[in-house]
């Protein structure tokens, strides 16, 4: 059963920010219920333009909505079928490696002001890596209260697969605090670096 | 409210006083009333105010103004006067209206008209806008009808405010992504409403909350006329079509819409969203006009540089007033 998010009597915008907030938390299934039109074709355009599987049925007074995250692969065909121009492009083979919780090398509070602008600035962009992996220092970002989850949520939101090595979450002892992305091995590593067309270290 | 309600509303009430001064009044879908005073003169009328757009109260302000003043421009005429509408909660702090009416009042200043009074009521949710009044030559007035079969359509500013401040609204924009936007509803529709004059447009309306379709269907008298639009031709402020597309289309879109049913026919090839971006309700919009091939060339010629207009289509012989929407 998936997360409810129950927006009846609310009028436009509320009920496409309620689906976007609970979509962002990571929920992969979800049911909104809506009492008008404009808010059923809103937030049914509002999934769809996120990749997602949509279903509506009308119940007596409300509508019930539906909303499966499907595989990145189901995901670009599907908006491509959409409006291909208003969407964040998920390339397949692209893989951005973050191996540090801070950009560059130097002085590490300006690194991590520019790790958080480069995270923030990608989760804009038009184009998008396939995959991020996440190793050593670099799997600080995706634990719970750091200032860059947010990023890598909204990334994760628009199909980019996030790893997040498993040896160093226990070596840095916070594998239970993993906040966005999937905990992953070297296998996992290995495979999706041979697999990548181009791969980027951060 | 939406042109569906209003028209409930008004067919309750007994029909507007007749009397040979009133040359505009209730029975057409014009932007104000103009009442004649005598040979050379005849008084512009007209008020709108509503909630705020943008969190800036002097860009408020200013679009406030700005939107109000229209509709005396979209008659052709030129404001005289104005008297401030406000009702505001006083627990906003009286720092935020003082911003507001500075910026109403420096959009007022711009026009050449004056603020010479105004009311105020304590309200929960804040509303500015403006009485106005202008003064028009009684041979001189723009209507919204006479547009004639072969006229080019024009319009002088982009569309999309309401899907904008949808955004906005909904935490998808940020108000720095609105710049554009925002001054675009900030600015007169002086000079463009001159220059139709000078041009000698046939008809003249400007684009608010019934939407392009909506005020463009106002164009269009009962037969004889019809409309072609192409909608990869409009002009549309900045991530418009993005945000529409993630479902961020405010309710008067859909009402708008479903108002037009059977006058407004969608090609194929015209987008989901696209259908609602020509009904997205606008504030401040730009002024919609008609013009003869001559009088299209000379309005090119009449708008001063860095003035935008936009062709966006063509009046056409149709025995219902239809408006053709292709992609």
């Amino acid at each position: 059963m998936g997360e409810l998010v129950d927006a009846r009597g609310l009028a436009c915008p509320a009920p496409v920010v309620k689906t976007r907030e609970a979509l962002k938390s990571g929920a992969s299934h979800l049911e909104v219920l809506v009492d008008n039109a404009t808010a059923r074709d809103n937030v049914t355009r509002f999934a769809t333009s996120q990749g997602c599987q949509v279903d509506v049925l009308e119940e007596g007074a409300f509508f019930r909505i539906h909303i499966r995250r499907e595989s990145p692969v189901e995901e670009r065909s599907l908006e491509a079928s959409v409006a291909p121009e208003c969407r964040p492009g998920t390339e397949s083979g692209k893989v951005l490696v973050l191996s540090s919780d801070i950009m560059g090398r130097g002085d590490q509070e300006l690194g991590s002001i520019l790790i958080k602008a480069f995270l923030n600035t990608l989760s804009e962009s038009e184009t998008l890596p396939w995959r991020m992996v996440l190793f050593n220092r670099g799997v600080l970002l995706a634990v719970e209260g750091a200032d860059t989850v947010t990023a890598l949520s909204n990334l994760a939101t628009l199909g980019v697969e996030i790893l997040v090595c498993g040896t160093c979450l226990d070596y840095f002892g916070v594998k239970d605090k993993v906040a966005v992305g999937t905990v992953s091995n070297m296998y996992e590593i290995l495979d999706t670096m041979f697999m990548a067309s181009s791969s980027i270290t951060l | 409210m939406g042109p569906e309600d209003l028209d409930k509303v008004l067919r309750l009430l007994p029909p507007g006083d007749m009397r040979e001064e009133i040359l505009v009044g209730l029975d057409t879908q014009d932007d104000a009333a103009v009442f004649q005073l005598d040979e050379e003169t005849a008084l512009v009328h007209t008020v709108d105010f509503f909630t705020p757009i943008v969190d800036d109260p002097y860009a408020y302000g200013q679009i406030a103004a700005a939107n109000a003043l229209s509709d005396v421009y979209a008659m052709g005429g030129v404001p005289l006067t104005a008297m401030n509408i406000v009702c505001f909660p006083c627990s906003l702090g009286m720092d935020v209206l003082a911003e507001i009416l500075r910026g109403g009042l420096d959009k007022v200043r711009e026009s050449g008209a004056v603020v010479i009074g105004g009311h105020t009521v304590d309200d929960e949710e804040p509303k500015y806008g403006l009485a106005v009044t202008g003064k028009v030559h009684p041979k001189r007035i723009l209507t919204c009808k006479g547009a004639k079969a072969g006229d080019a359509l024009v319009l002088t500013k982009p569309l999309g405010t309401g899907i904008l401040s949808t955004a906005l609204k909904g935490g998808f924009l940020e108000e720095e992504d609105l710049v554009e936007a925002i001054c675009g509803m900030a600015r007169l529709n002086r000079d463009a409403s001159r220059a139709a004059l000078d041009a000698g447009a046939h008809a003249c309306t400007d684009v608010t909350g019934f939407g392009l379709l909506g005020h463009l269907l106002n164009m269009l008298p009962e037969q004889g006329l019809g409309c072609e639009i192409k909608v990869s031709s409009l002009p549309l402020y900045p991530r418009v079509e993005e945000m529409a597309s993630m479902g961020m289309i405010p309710a008067g879109a859909y009402r708008n819409l479903d108002f037009l049913a059977g006058n407004a026919k969608f090609a194929p090839d015209v987008s989901d969203v696209g259908k609602y971006i020509v009904c997205d309700p606008q504030t401040s919009g730009g002024l919609l006009l008609a013009f003869s091939p001559e009088g299209l060339a000379d309005f090119a010629t009449c708008m001063a540089e860095g003035h935008d207009w936009f062709l966006i289509g063509e009046f056409l012989e149709s025995e219902h007033p239809l408006i053709r929407v292709i992609g």
